[in-house]
């Protein structure tokens, strides 16, 4: 249960951002998440909702956009990992390479990126 | 008059963590160290270890230290400075893991040119370390046959982001009525490139396997 300190970091930035753009109000986050990443989508909404509270935040939508976990391997393998026999609909990093069966490496999926967001600033 | 714009950020949490983490690892090649990072559940047996090869690095005239995390209390931190070692004490207060911020201001404490190795152990949680190296060059998973033979497939993460898994307690197997071997499998599976070392920490058993391992 780590996403409030995570999302009290992505608030910060995202805060830091909406000043330097003079930003009224911001209107939409978009967010990439590894799907290897040990980060929960409903405690990381509920974590913004609480954290954006009376910050020109409040009431924007966050949007999160998963994003793959690949893998690749020394025998020439590229692409996503084989489903989980036991848990088919959970996601679980298998480094074994679905083609050879040798270990394989991690090429995405650890990310937790904030992408862009959507600000209501000055007409100037 | 107002208008609505759309800002690229591009900004990934976690990877100013990994910055951290890397910053971690130069301190300590700069000193020459090399760093162990332990994790596992409370009770599988991290201390215990940590302990041990303490001891067998000391009896090669190797000097070692550790940093010690806990959410409260010092009770892994005093056993460790019980074997003669410089230590450091976390306590996280309310988080559920290190992160490399926390071990970069616990290295300040610590002699960096008087060590060789530096044990960092985890507190003990299964899933909120994964996403934070602490810029150790090994990351060790310690289970215990007390867990359960499903206890690799509940957690799968933890060991595909470890670099050697510990099954500790292969003494109490067959009390436990629990076969290693499932244990072994299962993380063989998720990490077919990790080191897999079945010991008994406490009567001793295995532990030449772990320090080969990890070329201690």
């Amino acid at each position: 249960m780590h996403e409030f300190s995570v999302m009290s970091q992505i608030i910060e930035g995202l805060l830091e951002e909406s000043k330097k753009w003079s930003a009224v109000k911001v209107e939409e986050v978009f967010l990439d998440l590894g799907d290897f990443t040990m980060l929960g989508e409903e405690q990381l909404k509920f974590s913004y909702e609480i954290l954006s509270k009376d910050t020109i935040l409040q009431g924007s939508t966050l949007t999160i956009n998963h994003v793959k976990g690949t893998i690749e391997c020394d025998c020439g393998f590229k692409g996503e990992m084989s489903p989980s026999e036991d848990s088919p609909h959970r996601i679980v990093p298998i480094l074994e390479c679905p083609k050879c069966r040798g270990p394989a490496r991690i090429i995405s999926g650890r990310e937790c990126t904030i992408k862009n967001l959507r600000l209501v600033v000055p007409d100037v | 008059m107002h208008k609505v714009v759309t800002v690229d950020m591009e900004k990934d949490i976690l990877a100013e963590n990994r910055r951290l983490a890397d910053e971690n690892r130069a301190l300590l090649e700069e000193h020459d160290i090399r760093a162990f990072d332990f994790l596992g559940a409370i009770g599988s047996g991290k201390t215990l270890i940590i302990e041990k090869l303490v001891d067998h690095l000391k009896s090669k005239g190797k000097e070692s230290a550790a940093i010690a995390g806990d959410v409260s209390g010092d009770d892994d931190y005093q056993r460790l400075v019980a074997h003669g070692i410089p230590a450091a004490n976390i306590s996280t207060g309310k988080e559920c893991h290190l992160d490399a911020h926390l071990v970069d201001h616990a290295l300040e404490d610590l002699p960096l040119d008087k060590i060789d190795y530096l044990f960092i152990e985890n507190v003990g949680n299964l899933v909120c370390p994964v996403d934070f190296p602490l810029g150790s060059h090994v990351r060790v998973v310690v289970i215990s046959v007390t867990e359960g033979d499903d206890m690799v497939r509940k957690h799968p993460a933890i060991f595909a982001f470890s670099d050697v898994i510990v099954i500790n307690k292969i003494d109490l197997a067959e009390a436990m009525q629990v076969d290693p071997r499932i244990l072994e499998r299962d993380a063989r599976r998720i990490n077919p490139g990790a080191k897999i070392v079945k010991m008994d920490a406490r009567h001793g058993n295995g532990l030449d396997d772990l320090i080969s391992a990890l070329g201690l």
